[in-house]
């Protein structure tokens, strides 16, 4: 056996794979060739050394995060729910529904002060007496200047019979009131 | 698979776990699919320090060995109810295992950032301080060792894709040519010949720095 034919068939040598003769041809040649045996003792070495080296271990949280990792492929399967994921879900439906409302609560009072701030801002005589009705006619005087004829749409509102109000205000007739 | 398989790793029946690891793998798999989702966590328990030993001494990367080996039992756990069980269940996980390295090192043969962080990872190595593990060995043989260990690590790496993943099956796992034929999808002549080449090319590299 040469050098050659050493090496193709150093597997099975390795192996102990070889035919009786064919072992014994390897055994002298490994004997008289020292290239050959070194090659053998560097494999013979280095395969131990790789035996040798400290085998990994997986980490602590492997176990966990495979079972999260089938929780979620039965998920999206369908074949199963997440009771965690339902649980979330809900407290954000909830969270969400309870902070629209209190948002349309904060923005009701905070329109209520605004206009009640910009009403104490206006000078008094500007300020409209908001418990106190606009009398019909005083409508009626305000807005006949600009539509003599037709002052109807402001004049609906009220029934004469019932209006009561001591600063009533008589039109003058030339102002063509009627 | 069952509904009741589906409380994942979770007992769907009570029963005590060491009646489980006196099952083999091919029982184990039938429990699984009867109901018994414990069962899935003694293959779990069996194959996870073995799958991630082989694929890190494959891709050389210990985190990305550990998600690979989970992504290994998500594929078991998704196709288990059409795995042939005439077969080994051993073999059937070697081969996803084997697979997903060997896609995960083409993908880096491809990604100049992995191949980046590889470097920056032996550099870090190369750079570390010496640790002195052994206080009853002298320096000169704690070097040595070391070196070694460094030396046999590079030089698995530095085999061809398709030679180490054969190489660390028999060499490290200890499968015999039939199983890495299974695993592998080749025929036998492939794998003695792919084997033969990676002995050659590992002895070829340690030879050198042995002298």
């Amino acid at each position: 056996m040469d050098c050659c034919e050493f090496r193709e068939r150093y597997s099975d040598f390795a192996d102990g794979l070889l035919e009786d003769e064919a072992e014994l041809r390897a055994r002298r040649h490994l004997s008289l060739c020292a290239s050959c045996r070194r090659f053998h003792a560097a494999f013979r070495t280095g395969v131990t050394a790789l035996r040798d080296l400290p085998s990994v271990e997986v980490s602590r949280s492997f176990g966990e995060r495979l079972r999260r990792r089938i929780r979620h492929e039965l998920v999206v399967r369908g074949l199963a729910v997440d009771p965690l994921s339902g649980a979330v879900a809900a407290t954000l439906v909830m969270v969400t529904i309870g902070l629209v409302a209190w948002d349309l609560a904060e923005l009701r009072s905070a329109n209520r002060a605004a206009s009640a701030m910009a009403v104490s801002a206006m000078p008094p005589a500007l300020r409209a007496p908001a418990a106190t009705p606009i009398h019909r006619d005083t409508i009626r005087i305000l807005l006949e200047g600009f539509h003599p004829f037709d002052p109807v749409l402001l004049v609906a509102d009220t029934n004469p019979a019932q209006d009561t109000n001591p600063a009533r205000f008589d039109v003058p007739a030339v102002w063509g009131g009627r | 698979m069952t509904l009741a398989a589906t409380h994942s790793l979770r007992a769907t029946r009570p029963g005590p776990a060491s009646s489980f690891a006196e099952l083999d793998d091919a029982r184990l798999v039938q429990a699984f699919l009867d109901g018994q989702s414990r069962a899935f966590d003694e293959l779990v328990g069996r194959y996870q320090a073995r799958l991630l030993n082989f694929i890190y001494r494959t891709i050389g990367d210990r985190e990305r060995a550990e998600d690979l080996v989970q992504e290994v039992f998500i594929r078991i756990y998704r196709h288990l109810h059409r795995f042939d069980q005439t077969k080994k269940f051993s073999t059937w996980a070697y081969t996803i295992a084997s697979n997903l390295a060997k896609n995960e090192l083409r993908n880096r043969s491809r990604n100049p950032l992995v191949l980046f962080q590889a470097l920056r990872k032996n550099w870090e190595a190369d750079h570390r301080p010496i640790q002195f593990e052994d206080f009853n060995s002298r320096p000169d043989d704690m070097f040595h060792k070391r070196h070694l260990r460094t030396l046999v690590e590079q030089s698995v790496e530095r085999l061809p894709e398709h030679h180490r993943v054969v190489f660390v099956l028999r060499e490290l796992e200890g499968k015999t040519y039939e199983e890495i034929a299974d695993i592998t999808g080749c025929n036998l002549g492939t794998v003695k010949s792919r084997l033969n080449r990676a002995r050659n090319s590992f002895a070829a590299i340690i030879a050198p720095h042995l002298d």
